[in-house]
């Protein structure tokens, strides 16, 4: 019993895409620009060359903000969508009926429909898979060149996730909807 | 705080890969495999997705490869993956590989070719080479070869050169950064290495270290509390995550460098006591920079960038306790290239910033024992040709567009019959494609080793399927010089298909071609007939070492535990099989949290180390050659493209590697093609719209791509990245897309290290 979250440092994102890719191989996603759990959101500078303000360009990585009141929970008729032991917000695909209500529910567009098993899919913090044998790191999280990502237990006190957000400012996306994600990020 | 983008739409709009791979392309059922929730043992091995050879452990479940994951303990690479070392999988599993040995039976380039058995394709490149060798009259540089891959290329010139006698050897060096290792070499006497994460401000001109990716370095620049200031015609990402970001126009980095040292010379800034110490003809390199006047003034007429920021980032240089200017690792730009990395070296070592923490280091490498091998010497057997007309060049990987061009001219000294490719997309890799076909026609032999059926591959006589990086074990490599640490690329998998290691395949062709080589060469060569007559046939080829697979007689595991037991011991030959890596630290490695770790500690690590050596500013031999000895600008290097003509640069994106990764499903499926990146009121002004489809014609050629008007980049400047444009049909994924950079880049070259220079070349744009 944990409850899991992660903090982002995103200013230091390079928009490499080795997180995409390494939940691909690592959640068998399918390939297709769709088909995605993480991405990587962004603007280019403003300006006009050669005054180009930099600082205006930014990379925000995005996926299912793992909310503690998910709307995506709230709409499914048939409790596909459910908390699981850790507080994720996961998917039983036996239960998925692909009415589609979640995706359209979800204010972080973050589900999408994998078209070999017709239900939808989302990020799960790799809890089948890496966490399922024990490992404490998401795929995402492990393999990004320059660390944005910090994984773990929030009700751990002394757990870094923790320590960072009590150090560290830090804000959540569309936090005025009232969803409460454990996806933080920080300044 | 500003609104940033967050949807996946957005994302898509960028994307252009939708979901048409389950209708066409793919034969392969094999796309991506979840992993299970099992425990499983997790194998050490080195990526080769690129030249950066990253440490990570590879999950193999029932026999399938379902993930690779970083490798904490290797200094290098900081325990990350990036996006194409997480893709390798789909490189193993790609379809369209090739699977087993083939012999052309259409035209060259026509793609018809028979699949045959390994001995049937030995015996065919057999008949081949005697006849050639015979005719040549054992001239064993008839047979060029040359080799892209880093890894084990050591080996493939033993066989070839050192054992088969062949002097020419050609390697990537010449389309890439000889210049950079060449002029630090002849300035400081050592190519040294770049500590980017002891430096406090640093300078990169034009690398893109956080879309060309360099272990450590881009790792370090994002963690390092640095300033960094970057000059690049075009708004990189690694621009945007600059402190500073200097436009500039291409090809005027040398004109900033040589103000800056205008100024440090001028106003006394740089390190007086350093100087007096290790500068050799220092009075020359002041006369000169200050008699040229090289001010800031001056600079910004030449680059763009205010003479105001010049001068006040000379300064800031100058007064930072750890200053470091970036020398890059990659194409060669322009004709000065030479001169613009020397200009580097001295800048930093102006600031002192040599053998010292943040500036270029010398450090410590382990030195790996070589094993011994006897080489047979060939009298008959003529020398390179590609260096004549060049004053450095590398002896080792020579000059590509020279040897090229005398090739097809006939202009060399005898004729080259035979070309042995390994790894190296010739026919993407080099400025004027035409040309490197012409010369592949011209050649009587080509044989291509390669793991893809590549453009090259797809010009061959004979194509061997080798075998990819996690199907096989490779010889323990040194790697950095700072915190020195060993790593060895163990065997993930067995080779699938009839694909095999380099090494068996020099094996089957040395046990082939040993005896009727020799026979050759007693048929011509003197001194192997008087020795011949003094011991006799055997002795006269054992002792003389006629046998080329003589470096395989052991296989690569049992040769690396002897090479690593004689000269370390059990520990370390333990650790590499399965950590993959050794340092001295290993066990004691502090984790710095969030999965970042301390290597050597601080006080361990080789910083500064005893060494005699010289900054030398002045280069005799190239005044006696009529070049510049030191640094110095010429009116040719202005930036002065004809109106309505765009200087064309180019470049990377952080998905892909040069060509080599160019069919790789995943990568494809993150970025699908390349596009024109063109100033966006220039693209207004023509019309051009997002993705309408350009034509960009050089004097060489011409491609068509899709446009990126963008405000990223100077208005008479286009960029699109290298590794597109893929003329082979085998090459499901890639074929047809983008488009390819050395189609219409002029085959210009320098004349101090024989490198083509990237961008020299000036383009028309038209809407289609
Ligand atoms: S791996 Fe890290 S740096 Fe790369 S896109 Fe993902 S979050 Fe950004
Ligand atoms: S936590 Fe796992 S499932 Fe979620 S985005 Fe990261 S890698 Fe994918
Ligand atoms: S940078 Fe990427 S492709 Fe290159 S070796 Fe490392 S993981 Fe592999």
């Amino acid at each position: 019993m944990a409850r899991y979250g992660m903090a982002l440092d995103y200013k230091n994102c390079i928009n490499c895409k080795a997180c995409e890719v390494a939940c691909k191989e690592e959640n068998g996603v399918e390939l297709g620009a769709e088909k995605h759990r993480i991405w990587v959101g962004g603007n280019n500078p403003e300006g006009q060359w050669p005054l180009l303000d930099i600082a205006s360009a930014a990379f925000l990585p995005s996926q299912c903000q793992q909310c503690d009141e998910a709307p995506c929970e709230e709409v499914c008729p048939t409790h596909a969508t459910y908390y699981d032991e850790n507080g994720v917000v996961r998917v039983d695909a036996d239960k998925c009926i692909l009415c589609s209500y979640c995706m359209n529910a979800c204010p972080y567009d973050a589900r999408y429909v994998d078209d070999r098993t017709m239900t939808v899919d989302k990020c799960t913090f790799c809890s089948d898979t890496r966490l399922a044998r024990g490992e404490t790191t998401t795929a995402c999280q492990n393999t990004c060149p320059t660390k944005v990502r910090t994984f773990g237990d929030l009700d751990d006190p002394n757990s870094e996730i923790s320590e960072l957000l009590r150090t560290r400012e830090h804000f959540s996306l569309k936090s005025h909807l009232g969803t409460n994600p454990k996806l933080f990020y920080l300044t | 705080m500003k609104i940033i983008e967050t949807s996946r739409r957005k994302f898509l709009q960028g994307s252009v890969a939708l979901c048409v791979y389950a209708t066409s392309s793919f034969s392969s059922p094999i796309f991506t495999t979840k992993t299970s929730d099992k425990k499983v043992k997790d194998i050490p091995y080195l990526c080769n997705m690129c030249r950066n050879k990253c440490a990570g452990f590879a999950r193999v479940e029932n026999g399938t490869l379902t993930k690779l994951n970083p490798n904490q303990y290797f200094p290098k690479s900081r325990n990350m993956l990036c996006p194409k070392g997480n893709a390798g999988i789909q490189a193993l599993y790609d379809s369209d590989r090739l699977k087993y040995p083939l012999i052309r039976i259409g035209e060259r380039g026509d793609g018809r070719y028979k699949r045959v058995t390994w001995d049937e394709a030995n015996e065919y490149i057999k008949d081949k080479l005697l006849k050639i060798i015979d005719e040549q009259k054992d001239n064993r540089s008839t047979v060029a070869y040359c080799n892209g891959e880093g890894f084990n290329k050591d080996e493939y010139i033993k066989f070839f050169g050192s054992k088969l006698g062949s002097a020419n050897f050609l390697d990537e060096g010449s389309i890439c950064l000889n210049t950079k290792l060449g002029a630090t070499q002849l300035t400081i006497g050592d190519i040294g290495e770049m500590d980017v994460a002891g430096s406090d401000y640093m300078i990169i001109s034009g690398a893109n270290r956080y879309e060309s990716l360099i272990t450590p370095d881009s790792v370090d620049m994002i963690h390092a509390k640095q300033k960094l200031i970057v000059l690049d015609p075009r708004c990189t990402m690694t621009a945007i995550k600059a402190d500073e970001y200097l436009p500039l126009h291409p090809g005027t980095d040398l004109a900033f460098c040589l103000s800056m040292i205008y100024i440090a010379l001028k106003e006394e800034l740089y390190d007086k006591a350093y100087v007096k110490k290790y500068f050799q003809d220092f009075d020359k390199l002041q006369k000169h920079i200050l008699k040229n006047k090289y001010t800031a003034q001056w600079a910004e007429e030449k680059s763009h960038i205010s003479a105001e920021k010049i001068e006040r980032i000379t300064r800031e240089f100058f007064a930072a306790s750890h200053p470091l200017y970036y020398l890059g690792r990659r194409s060669v730009w322009s004709a000065n290239d030479f001169q613009l990395r020397r200009a580097m070296v001295l800048i930093n070592a102006l600031a002192g910033s040599i053998n010292r923490k943040g500036g270029i280091i010398f450090g410590k490498p382990f030195r790996l024992k070589e094993e011994e091998i006897t080489e047979p010497f060939y009298n008959n057997a003529e020398g390179r040709f590609d260096l004549d007309g060049i004053v450095y060049g590398s002896q080792k990987g020579g000059s590509w567009l020279n040897f090229r061009e005398k090739v097809i001219n006939q202009t060399a000294p005898y004729t080259v019959k035979v070309l042995f490719v390994r790894k190296h997309n010739i026919m993407q890799n080099m400025p004027n494609i035409t040309k490197t076909k012409k010369m592949l026609t011209m050649m009587d032999l080509v044989v291509v080793l390669d793991t893809m059926p590549s453009d090259t591959a797809m010009m061959a006589d004979v194509i061997l399927p080798e075998c990819t990086y996690l199907e096989r074990e490779d010889m323990v490599v040194s790697f950095n010089r700072l915190e020195p640490s060993l790593a060895l690329r163990n065997r993930v998998l067995a080779p699938l298909y009839e694909s095999k290691t380099m090494q068996d395949i020099l094996k089957g062709l040395g046990k082939k071609l040993s005896t009727p080589l020799f026979e050759i060469s007693s048929k011509y060569d003197e001194d192997l007939q008087d020795a011949i007559k003094e011991q006799g046939k055997t002795k006269a080829f054992n002792e003389g070492g006629y046998n080329l697979a003589e470096l395989y007689k052991d296989d690569i595991s049992t040769r690396n535990k002897k090479l690593i037991l004689t000269q370390f011991d059990e520990n370390v030959y333990v650790s590499l099989k399965t950590k993959g890596v050794w340092h001295p630290y290993i066990e004691n490695q502090k984790n710095l949290g969030n999965d970042l770790y301390e290597y050597y500690p601080e006080d361990k690590r080789f910083y500064t180390v005893q060494k005699k050596y010289k900054v030398n500013c002045f280069l005799k031999k190239l005044q006696k050659y009529g070049f510049d000895a030191m640094p110095t600008w010429h009116d040719r290097y202005d930036f002065k493209p004809a109106k309505d003509s765009f200087r064309v640069i180019t470049g990377r994106y952080v998905t892909s590697t040069q060509t080599a990764t160019t069919n790789n499903m995943m990568l494809k499926d993150m970025k699908e093609t390349n596009r024109l990146w063109i100033n966006a009121q220039v693209a207004k002004k023509l019309e051009i719209e997002e993705d309408d489809y350009v034509i960009v014609t050089s004097s060489v050629s011409s491609v068509v791509l899709q446009a990126y008007p963008t405000n990223k980049i100077a208005p008479q400047v286009v960029w699109f990245a290298h590794g597109f444009g893929a003329t082979a049909q085998e090459l499901t994924n890639a074929f047809g897309k983008g488009a390819s950079d050395n189609m219409i880049i002029e085959d210009k070259f320098e004349k101090i290290y024989g490198c083509a220079t990237m961008h020299e070349t000036d383009v028309n744009i038209r809407k289609l």
